[in-house]
């Protein structure tokens, strides 16, 4: 049978760098396929090749069994291909009907159709579960949902070939669901799926076939029968992983370096909590009950109110960003290309940030002591490559190194993490994981909110389950398990489970 | 080469360029007392436009430094103190009251979070009512000594004028390039959310840099002043323009977070110098304003446009 979309020996550079060099990949209808990869490895090229978005140097692209001289966007929209991106496309402020039909509104008498788009975009929501309002602004519902907005859209355009980039990393346990069930609908229908991930269970559990790049090339191109995750991992880093999740050592001690009483601040409502130094405090839950800004309120970046507050010793929340840094709190945002890096600028300035923050205003600065003090940084976290290029010339994994690194010369005590290692290669990942565990065994705390839950149940010491604005429940280690987390997380934490 | 692809470099060498070609085509032009005069009138837009460069950094955009300018040009000839015969005290005040203006600015952005544009807009709107009850229609003749010396004056054979040019550029330079302060305005300009969460003081350096540009202005409404002997309504009106194009035309992203003001240098030089050929080609006033115009549009097409950010 012939393919619905392939590339052929396609080779792909970028300022003579080779990105991609002779891949050949195949969708088959009604078949997942996997393309796993670190960060870097080619993938979204990959990706942006098959619907378009750029032309490959060599090779070529073929829809059908036909050879496409010349595809462009356009092309691969009428050939039935939609992908779903890892960064979202969707603007904040039109509604999830208005974003989902956008670009192939219905029209009538040359005016759009409202009924026709609410009637076909309701269909297109129904199949991902999204029940909002379909008249909601898309800037108004949280992450997970957006994402799901996204794919609605993608459906919406009926495709024959679905490419999804990272789709679950940002959705809670329960939208993953959702989306794996309709995976496999809709490649039981005949549809050409092509799945990025970097979450190895799922890619085990929903794919048939994958495709592995590892810097440009293409080192597997098999059926996934017969191959575990740690065969995935070897195929990716080329290597064998080891142990993802670094040994743990209990590090806690009783002091507490936060404690907050009838804590609120945006979504989160009357919370008790304390942090001990020494610990990592896992933040779980579905997405968007309100974890971010438990950690938000804390750093002082949204309003905050509480009954009474220690933070470091020092009583009272600290009310505002540059007080919480002198506090010893630092906050790593999930979404490094909006909130946490300064893209068209170098990566030496964005590591000195936290400083310049802090210095006098009007002292001198020292050029060569900035430069010095990035190039131990970048030693310390293996970023590699001239630091004097812009940050948005990195991949992901060093992406979040850097959002990381600008805070370690400034010996913070409590580390807020807000997803850290989201849409981050294996490799980086086990780099931060070490890192957190180094940073908890110095003594000092961390607070990691994560939509990982393997990641809170191998590195916290405590977790902390939000439903709803509130901590529905504080597993400690010894019950500490992905099926406590996640029924804890859906509102079942009464039921018995194993630790 | 580095050199070649910087924009300061590129538009000093559009002056050069324009210089040496005005002075083959035009008798006069390349004389050194009209360079040397062409040079004192890009010092009065590279005042405005220094304060102008550090919002536009900064992210923001100030509409009221020409209403600033001539805030300053008025009020400056009805304050005379006879006890004061070096004539610093009034000029003080009046750097005071426009930094303060700058301040206003300020904090109608960073606090009550209104958009730069309507923000200075309005400001502009209501130091141009302010200045029209005070000063009437009359123009108003300055006798202070020191602004008459900052006018006139040629220390050295240097225009007193463009020596405090150099000076305020010595200063806004080791500012934006070589202290913490300008490196948080670059942090705030290129992403703002990302700035707040790395711990820079938002507020205070949004404060601080509309309270530099009212000040620059009305270092540039004292200088003005001093060259024309006399302030009237709509002195400044020629700065606004002149000083977003300086900043543009220098290299300088409108969209904040990127740029220098060893660009906005060349670039109000490079103003002058277009002004100056208007008025060579003999037009009438209304064909000079769209020839200038025009010139600056074109000018910015061949140099200022940039790439989509995401």
């Amino acid at each position: 049978m012939a393919p619905l979309l392939a590339a052929r020996g396609v080779s792909k550079s970028f300022f003579g760098n080779p990105v991609l060099r002779d891949v050949s990949i195949a969708l088959q209808p009604g078949r997942v396929h996997a393309l796993l990869g670190e960060n870097g490895a080619g993938k979204s090229t990959l990706i942006n090749l098959l619907s378009g978005a750029l032309r490959p140097d060599g090779g070529t692209i073929e829809v059908d069994g036909r050879a496409v001289a010349r595809m462009t966007p356009a092309h691969a929209r009428q050939a039935g291909i939609a992908v779903v991106q890892q960064e979202l496309s969707l603007t904040a402020s039109l509604s999830i009907a208005e974003n989902i039909g956008l670009g192939a509104y219905p029209k009538r008498f040359g005016l759009v159709d409202y009924s026709a788009l609410a009637a076909r975009a309701k269909a297109a929501c129904e199949l991902v579960g999204l029940h909002e309002p379909l008249s909601t602004p898309v800037g108004r519902l949280p992450l997970g949902r957006r994402q799901m907005v996204e794919i609605a859209k993608a459906l919406y355009r009926k495709p024959r070939v679905l490419i999804l980039d990272e789709p679950t990393s940002s959705l809670s346990a329960t939208e993953t669901k959702i989306l794996t069930d309709l995976l496999e609908r809709l490649r039981s229908e005949g549809i050409a799926i092509l799945y990025i991930s970097h979450r190895l269970n799922e890619v085990m559990t929903l794919c048939q076939h994958v495709t592995v790049l590892k810097d440009g090339i293409c080192t597997a191109d098999r059926t996934l029968e017969g191959t575990d995750a740690a065969g995935l991992v070897r195929l990716m880093v080329g290597r064998d992983p080891g142990d993802l999740f670094p040994q743990w050592r209990p590090s806690a001690s009783p002091a507490n370096a936060v404690s907050v009483r009838n804590f609120s601040a945006g979504l989160m409502r009357d919370v008790d909590l304390d942090i001990r130094t020494g610990e990592v405090l896992g933040i779980g839950g579905l997405v968007g009950q309100g974890q971010e800004d438990l950690l938000l309120g804390l750093y002082g970046a949204i309003p905050a109110r509480t009954a009474s507050a220690t933070i470091n010793g020092t009583p009272g929340l600290p009310g505002g960003v540059p007080r919480a840094n002198a506090l010893g709190l630092a906050y790593v945002p999930a979404d490094r290309k909006r909130e946490g890096l300064h893209l068209i600028h170098t990566i030496t300035t964005n590591m000195m940030l936290p400083a310049f923050a802090r210095l006098p205003a009007l002292k001198l600065r020292s050029r060569r002591a900035e430069r010095e003090t990035a190039r131990g940084l970048a030693a310390q976290l293996g970023i590699k490559g001239d630091l004097a290029r812009q940050a948005q010339a990195l991949s992901g994994g060093n992406q979040q190194k850097v959002a990381l690194a600008k805070w370690m010369p400034h010996d913070p005590v409590v580390l807020l993490l807000n997803d850290p290692t989201r849409g981050v290669d294996v490799e980086t990942k086990r780099e931060i994981y070490l890192m957190l565990r180094a940073f908890a065994a110095a003594g000092k705390a961390v607070v990691l909110l994560s939509s990982d839950t393997p990641e809170l149940v191998h590195l916290c010491e405590r977790v902390a389950v939000v439903r709803d604005g509130r901590i529905a429940a504080m597993l400690e280690r010894a019950a500490l398990s992905e099926e406590a987390i996640v029924s804890a997380a859906m509102g079942a934490e009464n039921r018995k489970v194993a630790a | 080469m580095a050199v070649l692809s910087s924009r300061p470099f590129l538009t000093v060498a559009i002056v050069a360029a324009v210089w040496i070609a005005a002075s083959f085509a035009s008798r006069g032009f390349g004389a050194y007392g009209h360079l040397r005069y062409l040079v004192e009138l890009g010092a009065v837009i590279g005042l405005v436009a220094a304060g102008q460069t550090f919002v536009v950094i900064a992210g923001g955009i100030d509409l009221s430094v020409a209403a600033i300018v001539t805030v300053s040009a008025i009020s400056l000839p009805l304050l005379s103190w006879q006890a004061d015969p070096t004539g610093l005290a009034p000029v003080l005040v009046v750097l005071a009251l426009t930094t303060i203006i700058g301040l206003v600015n300020g904090l109608g952005v960073a606090l009550l979070r209104v958009h730069p544009m309507i923000m200075t807009l309005a400001m502009a709107t209501f130091l141009q009512g302010l200045l029209i009850i005070i000063a009437g229609g009359s123009a108003v003749t300055a006798e202070n000594p020191l602004v008459h010396w900052l006018g006139n004056a040629r220390p050295a054979g240097i225009p007193a004028g463009v020596l405090l040019w150099v000076a305020v550029s010595v200063i806004v330079l080791t500012v934006m390039h070589a202290t913490p302060f300008g490196a948080r305005i670059f942090a705030m300009g290129a992403n703002p959310l990302a700035a707040a969460l790395s711990g820079v003081p938002v507020t205070s350096t949004t404060l601080a840099v509309y309270g530099i540009s009212g000040f620059t202005s009305g270092l540039a409404g004292v200088l003005v002043l001093g060259m024309n002997g006399q302030g009237y309504v709509g002195i400044g009106d020629p700065y606004l323009l002149a000083s977003i194009a300086a900043v543009v035309l220098g290299g300088t992203s409108i969209l904040g977070g990127l740029g220098t003001y060893a660009g906005t240098i060349p670039g109000a030089i490079l103003l002058v110098t277009i002004t100056a050929l208007i008025t060579v080609v003999n037009a009438s006033p209304g064909w000079r304003s769209i020839l200038f115009g025009s010139l600056i549009l074109g000018l910015l097409l061949l140099s200022g446009r940039e790439q989509a950010r995401r």
